[in-house]
């Protein structure tokens, strides 16, 4: 075997052993604490007639595997953005995709009065891809070109504009925006199940998507000449990740709202351990992606409890300094 | 545009060459500064005439309402938004000649962040403390942030300009996360009251901001005086103002902390109001090319406006509803930022 197919094989157990650990620790983690053995209890050998087994199996189990399936969305949407661009800055909250996702989530609040949970992915598709062409636009007509630079520029200034028109529509209509407002903020408490499941086959589609696409990224992330002479389909490569970026950060905004900075953390720390092959990235990047958010998520309940911090509030905590130490170490 | 007037001073020993345009442009933001703020001291919930408004200004009391509503609510406001405006936009001016980057901006670099994260911890860990302390608490806060982004993007190399942005931006992301997560462990009270402050308005403004204001905008006026000829230098870049006979280190570290303090002085009294300082500097530009010191009194006048404006139709787009100015100035700031960028030359390659 060759030596990236070996790495591949022994991280896999490392990779999913981590994984069961902080699912397990993000549950039992709580107002109450639930000793491990009730957790797996609850989980394989489940009694309605046991007061912890239905709070792990109603309130703290969805909230886990909500952390868990955006986490390595957002990795895996940051990992194809940063391969494709070769853009080591690129993200889906820095690069307006979120912004885009939350403006139309918002707009179309306003317009229909809330909308059913089965449009909300869709909704925030469509903004998600409108934020990235504004961004993508703009950087394209800087004399510059689509460089790092302008690109994070266009992203910030895009950004800008819509989080003022989001807190502008949030002023005239404070009534139908109570909930948004910590929704806003990026949060995994108390979403629902209902829109969960419409979400579902979007995160589906993205992430097989992604994983299909792994092998010709890798040869996009060389540069696109080199792809091009291995035979890659450039144009067509790059419009089937956008739409994998925009279904996983889609579903991802609709389901959590904005949780900024994942996808740029995950994938470089992915890296740094297995190289530059996207073939290893995508899946390391949605393995750890669930377990870093995962904690994160665990952090923001316990760091200040009993008040609870919003996730994305931690995440761009997180994420702020490693930004700034891309910024000095990459460019 | 390059005709001037040579002006004589002290029997012929002092002359100054002045360029006609830019001084026309002056007067001419001067005199919209003017009808702008008229108009604002004139619009609002509780209906009042011009003649009356006139009255109260000069001491003649209609009735004790208008009077009222005048001068306790309308013309501070109208002061502030003025005083608050230009001082931004005059940071901004002076960071961006410091650091010859055209993108510099007191909210894009972090400064503004920086000055809210220590108005916000005033608020929320010692709500009994006095409201005089923001703008002390605010200028170290901002100096801090302005000093740490300095240090870690280097100033030195060629690239560093761009990396102070993109620095800025990082610290930026993370510094109002720190102000969100305070906001979060609070108090409702006083989360409620900085949730307000944060936005960026001028609502609440009253005679003490006034007199905040206009006691650092008379430190400032001088320190810029001074800061012109350095700043001008600074502008050919740090060779030349070498060959000039400029202390480089002294002047920039003299001019950052001048922008610093104009900015923070701005966010104590009314919150962060994004891109005034950023694009006010170079709209004087586009409309009047001039020396150092008169730019700086440009962009000025042209700060001023802009809040006032902003205040203006945030009062009257959704009445009765309130939009806070820095709202306005986000929704109009952003466009122009991109514009900008799209200007900006080549130079900034990556």
């Amino acid at each position: 075997m060759k030596p990236a197919h070996l790495q591949a094989v022994a991280g896999a157990p490392v990779v999913l052993g981590l994984l069961v650990l902080t699912f397990g620790w993000h549950v039992s983690v709580g107002v109450k604490a639930v000793p491990l053995a009730t957790v797996a209890d609850a989980l394989l050998d489940f009694d309605p007639e046991v007061f912890d087994h239905v709070v792990i199996r109603d309130l703290r189990l969805p909230r886990a595997v909500f952390a868990a399936v955006v986490g390595a969305s957002l990795s895996v949407a940051g990992a194809l953005m940063q391969g494709v661009t070769r853009n080591p800055l690129a993200e889906p909250g820095l690069l307006g995709l979120m912004a885009g996702a939350s403006f139309a989530v918002v707009a179309a609040g306003a317009l229909m009065g809330g909308g059913s949970s089965a449009l909300l992915p869709l909704i925030a598709a469509l903004g998600a891809l409108g934020g990235a062409g504004l961004v993508w636009g703009i950087a394209m007509a800087a004399p510059s070109g689509a460089t790092s630079l302008s690109l994070v520029l266009a992203g910030a200034a895009v950004t800008a504009f819509l989080y003022a028109a989001v807190t502008l529509l949030h002023l005239l209509d404070e009534q139908t925006f109570q909930n948004l407002r910590v929704w806003l903020n990026g949060t995994l408490a108390g979403r629902s199940p209902e829109v969960f499941w419409w979400c579902l086959p979007w995160f589906a589609g993205g992430l097989a998507l992604a994983f299909l696409l792994a092998r010709q990224v890798t040869a996009l992330a060389m540069g696109e000449e080199a792809a091009i002479g291995l035979g890659v389909n450039v144009a067509r490569i790059k419009l089937l990740a956008l739409f994998a970026v925009v279904a996983l950060t889609a579903a991802s905004v609709a389901l959590v709202g904005p949780m900024g900075f994942v996808g740029l953390v995950i994938p470089h720390a992915v890296r740094l351990l297995v190289g530059s092959d996207y073939r290893l990235i995508v899946p390391y990047s949605a393995g750890l992606g669930a377990v870093y958010l995962l904690a994160i998520d665990v952090v923001a309940r316990m760091v200040l409890a009993p008040v609870e911090v919003a996730t994305g509030l931690v995440t761009a905590l997180v994420g702020g300094p490693v930004f700034v130490w891309l910024v000095r170490v990459r460019l | 545009m390059t005709r001037s007037v040579m002006v004589e001073l002290v029997g012929g020993r002092l002359s100054l060459a002045l360029l006609v345009w830019p001084l026309a442009v002056l007067v001419l933001l001067a005199c919209a500064l003017l009808l702008t703020g008229a108009f604002s001291l004139l619009t609002g919930s509780y209906g009042l005439s011009a003649p009356d408004v006139l009255a109260v200004l000069r001491g003649t009391l209609p009735e004790a309402v208008a009077g009222t509503v005048v001068w306790e609510f309308r013309f501070p406001r109208l002061l502030v938004a003025m005083l608050a405006g230009a001082l931004l936009a005059l940071s901004g001016a002076i960071l961006q000649g410091v650091t010859r980057n055209p993108l510099a901006d007191p909210s894009l670099v972090g400064v503004s962040q920086g000055a809210s994260l220590a108005v916000v911890s005033l608020i929320i860990l010692a709500p009994q403390a006095d409201g005089a302390l923001r703008p002390f608490a605010a200028f170290a806060g901002a100096l801090a942030v302005a000093a740490l982004i300095q240090a870690m993007s280097g100033a030195r190399t060629t690239g560093a300009t761009m990396r102070f942005v993109l620095t800025g931006i990082g610290m930026a992301a993370f510094i109002s996360a720190v102000t969100s997560t305070l906001l979060t462990y609070g108090r409702i009270d006083g989360a409620l009251s900085a949730l307000g402050w944060l936005a960026g308005s001028v609502h609440a403004a009253g005679w003490n901001e006034v007199r905040a204001l206009g006691l650092v905008g008379a430190m400032i006026v001088p320190a810029a005086t001074w800061a012109a000829r350095p700043l001008g230098a600074l502008r050919m870049g740090p060779e030349v103002a070498v060959g000039l006979g400029l202390a480089v280190s002294p002047a920039r570290v003299g001019l950052i902390t001048l922008s610093v303090a104009a900015a923070a002085a701005a966010v104590a009294a009314v919150g962060p109001l994004g891109f005034v300082g950023l694009v006010a500097p170079h709209i004087a530009r586009r409309v009047a090319h001039s020396g150092p010191g008169l730019h700086l009194a440009l962009s000025a006048a042209t700060g001023a406006l802009m809040v006032t404006l902003a205040d203006l139709i945030g009062r009257a787009a959704f009445v009765p509803l309130q939009i806070p100015a820095g709202l306005v100035t986000a929704l109009m700031g952003a466009p122009l930022f991109v514009a900008l960028m799209l200007r900006a030359q080549s130079r900034q390659n990556l």
